[in-house]
């Protein structure tokens, strides 16, 4: 069972993560007219301009496509900070990484909900992804 | 449409000028161009200033300290292409027969924001999870690394080529050759870039004079044909892309060579945008200068040496000259220009008579970038 999305000021991009038990999944949209994926979600597709569109959830686990870590950065983000693009059910999302260094491409990966950095108020989160225990599922 | 012509180029020397504001620098730059063309205010028939940072009424800041007020002026933003779109827009208006004398010109100071990497000031998701523009090349660096089988090593060599390049240039930021060496034990910024793998944050200043073929007849200046200006926004979807692949070059390049019946093969020189040194290896190829996945071996075999192939950044480049953001575009085709009229000294590269200028940016989530600039001269 996923719970509904979580309005919190505190989680980057939060009304679009649905927590899965320790996992995550996002909320995307889906243009019936032209095919086309979307993250964030959006009422008018992006690509065709058709509103003929539903919103979706993407699977909790994806792909990453590339990754670094940031060495000089933001002090929000406390770096050195790993991120990842993960191709996650036909979107791609730039994700913070839990781990030390850079993930090879092709590395599957499974998302959920953590702490990425601290500002004055404390720390905030967001989804972010860790390499998946025991590989590809 | 008429045929456009370039008849003037100067450069405020980039470097760190904290105590030179963006219309400060602007103005320097244009009051060397008409100083050098001997072009007239009431001449200049309307004026385009290209900056991301330089604030409101730019344009009229600098432009109305020569003379030039009350003609129609224009301060025109796109990210790192924001000098090139100002001359863009001077040549349609040539072109079109709207006008017959245009000073285009692009000033950036960056001192401003202090050190690190530049802010990000277009407030998007992927900024709130902590994007800054290494960190989008070093991703693009470690994938181009994987699926071509080049090294570290490779980006080391464009940056030692285009340092190399710039140490003869008087206009370059830094004017010092590094060794591999000294690429290699330079500062982590973001895996796998290394400090001197990027360009860096510079201020300065260019303009150009573009005019139709009768005002060029009667300049003391040499003057060089502008076959294409092309400008091209990037392509905007949030699923999967190559990021080897910057199709907004392509797409601008390719607009480009149609425009001006020229092709990549015949190109004597390339400015292009390596504001990292992968951009050099990802915008080769996407150019057409390189085959796909073979521009780090075009550089380790010294095609794009000065006395190569095709010349690829004879000025230094990013790496070498800074990037003043909205003065980059501007200040490649001044040094393209300086190129085709043989006044490039011991920057020339011999027997240069067709130039392609590459500019790139904007680092918003949904596209490659936001937007990109290419220019064709030729000599005639
Ligand atoms: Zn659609």
């Amino acid at each position: 069972m996923t719970t509904p999305a979580i309005p919190d000021a505190r989680v980057i991009g939060g009304e679009w993560i649905h927590r899965d038990g320790d996992h995550a999944t996002l909320t995307i949209t889906k243009c019936h007219n032209c095919g086309s994926t979307w993250f964030p979600p959006r009422d008018v597709c992006s690509s065709c301009a058709s509103a003929d569109t539903e919103e979706t959830t993407t699977a909790d686990h994806g792909i990453a496509y590339a990754s670094t870590v940031v060495r000089i950065g933001p002090a929000a983000f406390r770096p050195p900070y790993v991120l990842a693009y993960v191709d996650i059910s036909d979107v791609r999302v730039l994700a913070h990484v839990d781990a030390l260094e850079a993930l090879p491409p092709g590395t599957p990966v499974t998302l959920r909900v953590g702490p990425i950095g601290a500002d004055e108020n404390g720390e905030f989160s967001s989804y972010l992804v860790a390499e998946t225990a025991g590989g590809a599922r | 449409m008429r045929p456009v012509f370039v008849a003037g180029a100067a450069v405020h020397p980039f470097g760190k000028h904290p105590d030179l504001p963006a219309a400060e620098l602007g103005y320097r730059a244009v009051q060397d161009l008409i100083a050098r063309t001997g072009v007239a205010p009431e001449q200049v028939d309307t004026g385009f200033g290209g900056s991301t940072y330089g604030g409101s009424l730019l344009a009229q800041r600098v432009l109305q300290r020569v003379g030039v007020s009350g003609q129609p002026v224009f301060t025109v933003e796109n990210a790192c292409a924001s000098g090139a779109s100002a001359v863009h827009l001077g040549w349609q208006a040539i072109a079109a027969g709207t006008a017959d004398c245009v000073i285009a010109f692009g000033t950036e100071n960056l001192s401003a924001f202090g050190g690190g990497t530049l802010p990000l000031t277009t407030a998007d998701l992927e900024i709130d999870q902590g994007m800054v523009m290494p960190a989008a090349y070093a991703m693009r660096a470690q994938r181009y690394l994987h699926d071509f089988g080049a090294t570290v090593d490779d980006l080391t060599r464009v940056s030692v080529k285009n340092r190399r390049n710039g140490a003869a240039n008087p206009r370059a930021h830094f004017q010092r050759e590094v060794s591999p060496d000294d690429v290699e034990q330079s500062r982590p910024i973001a895996d796998p870039l290394r400090l001197l793998h990027c360009c860096p944050n510079s201020d300065g200043a260019a303009a150009v004079l573009l005019c139709s073929e009768d005002f060029a007849k009667d300049l003391p200046t040499a003057r060089v044909r502008m076959r294409a200006s092309v400008v091209r926004s990037g392509r905007f979807h949030t699923s999967f892309r190559d990021m080897t692949w910057p199709d907004i070059t392509e797409r601008t390049a390719q607009a480009a060579y149609d425009v001006a019946g020229i092709g990549p093969a015949d190109l004597d020189l390339v400015e292009l945008h390596d504001a990292f040194s992968v951009a050099e290896l990802l915008h080769a190829e996407a150019l057409g200068i390189a085959d796909r996945g073979q521009a780090f071996k075009a550089v380790a075999a010294g095609d794009f040496d000065r006395d190569g192939r095709v010349a690829v950044s004879p000025s230094g480049g990013l790496l070498s000259r800074g990037h003043p953001v909205g003065a980059t575009g501007v200040t490649q085709i001044c040094e393209a220009y300086w190129q085709l009229t043989g006044e490039a000294a011991e920057l020339q590269v011999p027997g240069a008579e067709v130039a392609l200028t590459h500019v790139t940016g904007g680092g918003i989530f949904g596209v490659d970038n936001g937007a990109c600039a290419v220019h064709i001269l030729t000599t005639t």
